[in-house]
């Protein structure tokens, strides 16, 4: 394989050869070789943004790089895990030219980890939380070396990211406890409880339509067919069969029943998601990341209540459907798998198992953790709700294209969780 | 190495789990053999996501012939991804043994080593909070020069808070333990004795000696029959066993003056009739696995090679740092 450009030493806009001219063979060329080919010639500078290897870090391409200097959305051409070779030097040229603000970023990111541990902050990761603040400093301000107020900046960013806004768990307490809103909570609840089911038609969409393309080419148009003719909701209507929400993972009892209002959560050892209070609901959105994107504790707690007494309890169609999407595509899981997305998650689950042959991880479940690891499918739909819920507080949207990470992820994310569980009753044991 | 196309792509032969040193990749599994050495299989099941890094493992060429159409690959590659695939079959098969002469390995410097590993390929891993998770695991610094200070600047970059170094209170796993293979130390009359080796997959990494057998004795004392086991213990040991021997369950609750596990159980007189096929010792540990095995006529040639692979990982200068300073720390 000809491999265009950008290895050859200069940059290619000194070289004024045209990219087609160079490389004959049209084969596509693997994105990261290229980042990491273009990468290597911003030098030192950029270490503290990548690692021991003298590659970027993963979260350096996922926060920086992609977001804020390729820009795939803009450029779809640097999208995916190969790039068109004529595309390739406008691939590393943008790395190039965005070398000194990526330098900056670098300096910056040093002068925040400074900054954060003579301030004693441990929460969060750094990464995640500063990357991109960095960016916007370096972008604004140049190397912090440079400027003498770089120590305020510094300080001024991490007052902005830890002390951010937004509703919290003791507020949430407070309001839900205060005596003076106690009957209009509970009039709410009563009524959310006893509208009527929401009246869908017939079916004019499929999902498996969705599913079957949903990793490969998404369909958005499909997506918002699904929406406008509520197929998440129609999916809810055997919820409240007696067994249906404990056979899908969101329940222990036979019936779902209305939630209390609570007053107190721990973050270990919810309930399943429909036995949740109020207050359990919200507890894990207001002790995340990103809750300055919530509601007001008000506005929170009435929406969720009225959020109970809905079609998967959940109240927006887009949740809802996700839902049903998920059910179908994790179906395969425990039974046959049909359909592309299926086939997809049962071949992850299947790999899983060799994963754990060779981890060398109980092949038979300890009685302790049975429930935890058993079920996946369960797991699963359970995850997937959280996720959902969890996207509808922050009024966040997956574009379709974004649907297959979010069932595949969530799918991951239960595997994962799983070998914790697996490996910490094995250290248990080993304790006791 | 072949290449086999249908469900997915296929690259080279899969290992057997025990010898297969696994890396998790978005869109593909890569495994080297152990025992084979060479380049690794992989199992490429999203060609799009595994483009991206596939290159790092196999080279720029053979990755793109493995992801076009090519039927036979020559890799040529850097590896990405050896090292902690590496660390990860030495957490999992290590087979520590004092009768073998393979010592064990430091959990410590292992997990630590393990961190660092997963940072280095954390881009083109299954898992993007991989390096987290691998920094919670490490429970101590490893108080090793050079990857001490490599660990602290990751949890610093990663927000991991990690527990100070402490000194080594681990207890010697002493390499001349002779008494292995000492006659077990029962009372009574021993009318009849054997051993079997202990099948690996039954048991978590570093529970029993990985190389020596287990030994049982069916005695007579005061007119009653028992069956007595011992095995030799691994530098993990605390974790209940249960040997099984003629259908009988004997809790190895007992530890000897060797440190061994022993346990003793009545059996009826008859079990000195079983034809010498059914009298078979499996030890295994409840909860992790349940007897019997698979039967695998590879198994103990399979393991006797990698007892001598391990064995030759200590101290050598191409093996992981954790392998290399088995028993020396």
């Amino acid at each position: 394989m000809r491999v265009p450009t950008c290895a050859d030493g200069e940059p290619a806009r000194l070289r004024g050869v045209s990219t087609e001219a160079r490389a004959p063979v049209a084969k596509a060329v693997p994105r990261g070789l290229l980042i990491d080919r273009a990468w290597s010639r911003l030098g030192d500078a950029v270490a503290p943004l990548g690692n021991g290897a003298g590659r970027p870090l993963a979260r350096t391409v996922k926060l920086i790089l992609d977001p804020l200097v390729l820009r795939p959305v803009l450029h779809p051409e640097f999208a995916g895990g190969a790039v068109r070779p004529e595309h390739a030097d406008a691939l590393c040229d943008r790395i190039t030219a965005a070398g000194p603000v990526l330098a900056a970023t670098a300096a910056w990111f040093q002068v925040l980890k400074k900054a954060r541990r003579r301030a004693g902050i441990t929460d969060g990761n750094p990464q995640d939380l500063y990357f991109q603040r960095c960016y916007e400093l370096a972008t604004a301000h140049g190397d912090p070396r440079l400027d003498p107020k770089a120590a305020d900046r510094a300080a001024a960013v991490l007052a902005e990211v830890h002390d951010q806004g937004g509703p919290t768990a003791a507020g949430l307490r407070a309001f839900v406890t205060d005596p003076a809103n106690a009957a209009e909570l509970a009039d709410l609840l009563a009524a959310a409880w006893s509208a009527p089911a929401e009246p869908v038609g017939p079916p004019a969409t499929d999902p498996a339509a969705f599913l079957d393309t949903c990793a490969t080419a998404p369909d958005q148009r499909r997506f918002d067919a699904l929406v406008a003719d509520r197929a998440g909701t129609r999916g809810a209507a055997g919820l409240a069969a007696p067994g249906a929400a404990r056979a899908h993972g969101l329940s222990d009892r036979d019936v779902p029943r209305r939630p209390e209002l609570g007053d107190t959560a721990a973050k270990q050892h919810l309930p399943k998601p429909f036995d949740r209070s109020v207050v359990e609901r919200l507890f894990g959105p207001l002790t995340n990341a990103h809750r300055d994107a919530l509601d007001d504790v008000p506005a929170l707690v009435r929406r969720e209540i009225t959020r109970t007494g809905r079609p998967w309890q959940l109240a927006e169609e887009e949740g809802r459907v996700v839902l049903v999407l998920g059910r179908e595509a994790s179906a395969g899981l425990v039974g046959p798998a049909t359909g592309d997305a299926a086939t997809r998650l049962r071949a992850r689950w299947e790999r899983e198992a060799y994963v754990r042959r060779a981890a060398r991880m109980p092949s038979a479940v300890p009685a302790r953790a049975r429930a935890d690891v058993l079920g996946v499918r369960e797991a699963y739909l359970r995850r997937l709700w959280v996720r959902a819920h969890g996207l509808e507080l922050r009024r966040e949207t997956v574009p379709a294209a974004g649907l297959w990470d979010v069932l595949d992820g969530v799918l991951r994310s239960v595997i994962l969780d799983q070998r914790d569980r697996l490996r910490s009753a094995l250290e248990r044991r080993a304790a006791g | 190495m072949r290449v086999v196309r249908g469900n997915g792509i296929e690259v080279g032969d899969w290992p057997h789990p025990e010898r297969a040193a696994l890396l998790e990749g978005r869109g593909a599994l890569v495994a080297w053999d152990v025992l084979g050495g060479g380049a690794p299989a992989a199992r490429v099941h999203d060609p799009d996501r595994a483009a991206d890094w596939l290159w790092e493992v196999y080279g720029p060429e053979a990755a793109d012939a493995v992801l076009g159409d090519a039927a036979v690959v020559t890799p040529t590659g850097p590896g990405a991804g050896r090292t902690l695939a590496q660390l990860d079959w030495a957490r999992a098969w290590w087979p520590a043994s004092a009768v073998a002469g393979v010592p064990a390995l430091d959990p410590v410097l292992l997990s630590a080593e393990r961190a660092v590993a997963t940072c280095e390929v954390e881009h083109l891993l299954d898992d993007e909070d991989a390096t987290a998770r691998a920094l919670a695991e490490v429970p101590a610094d490893p108080a090793v020069p050079g990857l001490s200070e490599r660990l602290a600047d990751l949890a610093e970059d990663f927000g991991v808070e990690l527990p100070p170094a402490v000194l080594p209170a681990r207890a010697e796993f002493a390499l001349a333990a002779g008494s292995a293979t000492a006659a077990t130390a029962a009372t009574g009359t021993t009318v009849h004795s054997g051993a079997s080796p202990v099948d690996w997959a039954l048991v978590p990494a570093g529970a029993v000696d990985a190389a020596a057998d287990a030994r049982w004795a069916v005695v007579r004392q005061g007119g009653a029959t028992f069956v007595d086991v011992v095995v030799a213990a691994g530098p993990r040991p605390d974790v209940p066993l249960v040997a099984r021997f003629a259908d009988v369950d004997v809790e190895l609750g007992d530890v000897d003056d060797f440190g061994r596990r022993t346990g003793r159980a009545p059996v009826p007189p008859t079990v000195l009739l079983l034809p010498p096929a059914r009298r078979v010792l499996t030890v295994h540990a409840p909860d992790f696995a349940s007897p019997p095995g698979e039967p695998d006529p590879d198994a103990p040639a399979r393991r006797a090679a990698l007892v001598a692979y391990a064995r030759s990982r200590v101290g050598d200068p191409a093996a992981t740092l954790t392998e290399r300073l088995a028993g020396r720390r």
